[in-house]
């Protein structure tokens, strides 16, 4: 007898840790569907009413507009780092979670790329919500971009999930997420193309905000909101996303494999 | 002819850190049966438990052979937890959600489909006498109901090998007879049960044979009665009150009374209780507890320690 016979497929696998966080999650829908409506709502309130007036039109579009488009996909970046970040690492150390489910026929490896593609849906939703809420306020287009901004939300949420667990994988106490949040999350919501065009940078700046994982899904996540501004070059920016948020998923799970089974 | 459901050759496992939590360790427990691991924390029980299923890395040494069900839990982990059912030592359920929720999660990790996933855990909460919470919250329940609850999850496949770290470790007394009738139950139907705890009185409860482990090494096997029988005296001579032992035994003991020197005060061990009653006799009444042995004292004996000292 062999295992392959009856053992559950690598699909039914990853749908199954999948499964795990969406029911977990859903079941506060009301409070954990507050954060991605409100956000926006608050950060256009006050920069609609206040800021924009101040600032001219850029690169085709108003401020509020490219400043609305970009928080597509930080609320993304966000959302799923905070998953992958404090909620792996509690599940990890705190609450047991994965000993419970690695006691089911589950690898580590599984878990962890579940977790991510938990993020990347989270992601998907979250960028969604701010779609709905910018559309509202008139600064974009509902169409194609119903389906478009999830698709590239839920990316993102995969590559930050990715990273996230990356990142967990080297922390033992949970207040060094702080150099993450802090130190890097923070910076890329500034410097990222999202607040204003990286071309206002100094030189060796831009080459850094290039590097940065958070350029390319606002770049994405910019002409997926907007249906326009599409180029040939965000084949490059799709290309360098996926290609981080694999390189980031191969190393967290490698790692996380060594840090859970001892 | 009953085949073998583990069989683990000089397995040994050492830590990162450099502990040796298991040395060179091997046993082989018969389809059917329950197999007990006994001794103090930190003996190294649960890490034995983890290397079968895969969740702990034994060390790669050539003489290292172990199958569990016809797998080696280093090549085909998978394989291995597909038909086990594991009831880790913490409790690991999901707070967020009820108790139906829980199991029904569970089963998505096997790959039921949801009917037949339903049906199974119906049957569960019956069997663990939970059909009442099935809509409670976890936060809600005792900690004997949560000890329930990963046992029913535990067995959400049907699984032919049951792994329990330490079932019972801070339940009441009735909850842990319950869960020993659970086990009993399983084993007549022909499942395999590991068990590791620090309750004597489990191991005698449940198991068909022990390994009493010390410090990741063998310090006895065999069925726990014949251990005690061939072991230890049959009756022991607590002494309750240290001062009150002055003298006691020091002169020469009558035949086949063995003294020992315990934590704080001597006890005296044979096989004849009368001879035991004589010596009690020359203390003031209360002073001294005359009771058959246990596998507690064997445990000394055999290590000089204490089953419960922790590490």
């Amino acid at each position: 007898m062999t295992c392959s016979d009856r053992c559950p497929s690598l699909a039914s696998r990853l749908g199954s840790v999948w499964y795990r966080h969406f029911r977990t999650y859903t079941k506060d829908l009301v409070s954990n569907g507050f954060p991605p409506f409100m956000e926006p709502l608050i950060f256009l309130a006050g920069m609609g009413l206040g800021m924009a007036q101040y600032v001219p039109g850029l690169a085709g579009m108003s401020y509020l507009q490219f400043l609305a488009s970009a928080l597509v996909m930080t609320s993304a970046m966000f959302t799923a780092s905070f998953e992958c970040t404090y909620g792996t690492f509690v599940r990890l150390e705190f609450d047991k979670t994965y000993d419970g489910m690695l006691a089911a026929p589950l690898s580590v490896a599984d878990v962890m790329v579940g977790e991510a593609l938990w993020a990347g849906t989270k992601g998907a939703f979250f960028s969604l919500a701010v779609l709905l809420v910018i559309s509202a306020f008139g600064l974009a287009e509902l169409g194609p971009a119903l389906l478009l901004t999830p698709a590239v939300g839920f990316l993102t949420g995969f590559l930050f999930g990715a990273i996230g667990l990356l990142v967990t994988s080297f922390v033992t106490n949970m207040n060094h997420f702080n150099f993450f949040f802090t130190g890097l999350l923070s910076p890329m919501f500034m410097f990222c193309g999202t607040v204003f065009p990286i071309e206002n940078l100094p030189g060796p700046l831009q080459v850094l905000a290039e590097i940065l994982p958070l350029t390319h899904p606002v770049r994405l996540g910019r002409a997926a909101a907007l249906g326009s501004g599409w180029k040939a070059s965000l084949l490059l920016d799709l290309a360098y996303t996926a290609g981080v948020a694999a390189l980031a998923m191969y190393l967290a799970a490698r790692r996380l494999e060594r840090r859970i089974v001892k | 002819m009953a085949a073998n459901a583990i069989e683990v050759s000089r397995i040994s496992k050492t830590y990162a850190d450099g502990t040796a939590a298991v040395e060179d360790l091997s046993f082989m427990v018969p389809e059917g049966s329950c197999f007990g691991f006994l001794g103090p924390n930190g003996a190294g029980k649960t890490t034995l438990m983890k290397a079968l299923y895969g969740m702990v890395r034994r060390d790669p040494r050539p003489e290292t052979r172990v199958s569990v069900l016809g797998f080696d839990p280093a090549a085909d982990e998978l394989a291995v937890k597909h038909l086990c059912g594991v009831v880790p030592q913490e409790d690991n359920l999901d707070a967020e959600v009820d108790v139906g929720t829980n199991l029904f999660i569970y089963s998505k990790f096997y790959g039921l489909p949801a009917r037949e996933a339903r049906e199974r855990i119906a049957e569960l909460l019956g069997f663990m006498e939970l059909k009442e919470k099935a809509r409670a919250r976890v936060s809600e329940l005792s900690g004997g109901m949560k000890r329930r609850l990963v046992i029913a999850r535990a067995l959400m496949n049907r699984p032919r090998l049951l792994i329990l770290d330490e079932p019972t470790t801070g339940l009441d007394p009735q909850v842990r007879q319950l869960i020993w009738d659970k086990v009993r139950g399983l084993k007549r139907e022909g499942v395999t049960v590991l068990l590791t705890t620090h309750y004597m009185e489990e191991a005698y409860q449940i198991a068909d044979s022990i390994i009493i482990m010390d410090k990741g090494r063998r310090v006895l096997e065999g069925p726990p009665r014949e251990l005690l029988s061939r072991g230890i005296e049959a009756w022991v001579l607590d002494v309750l009150d240290p001062d009150a032992s002055g003298g006691l035994g020091e002169g020469p003991l009558s035949a086949g009374v063995r003294r020992e020197e315990g934590g704080y005060s001597p006890r005296f061990f044979s096989d004849h209780p009368e001879a035991l009653r004589e010596l009690a006799a020359r203390l003031p009444s209360g002073a001294t507890h005359l009771r058959p042995t246990n596998l507690e004292d064997l445990f000394l004996r055999s290590t000089g320690r204490k089953l419960n000292d922790l590490q």
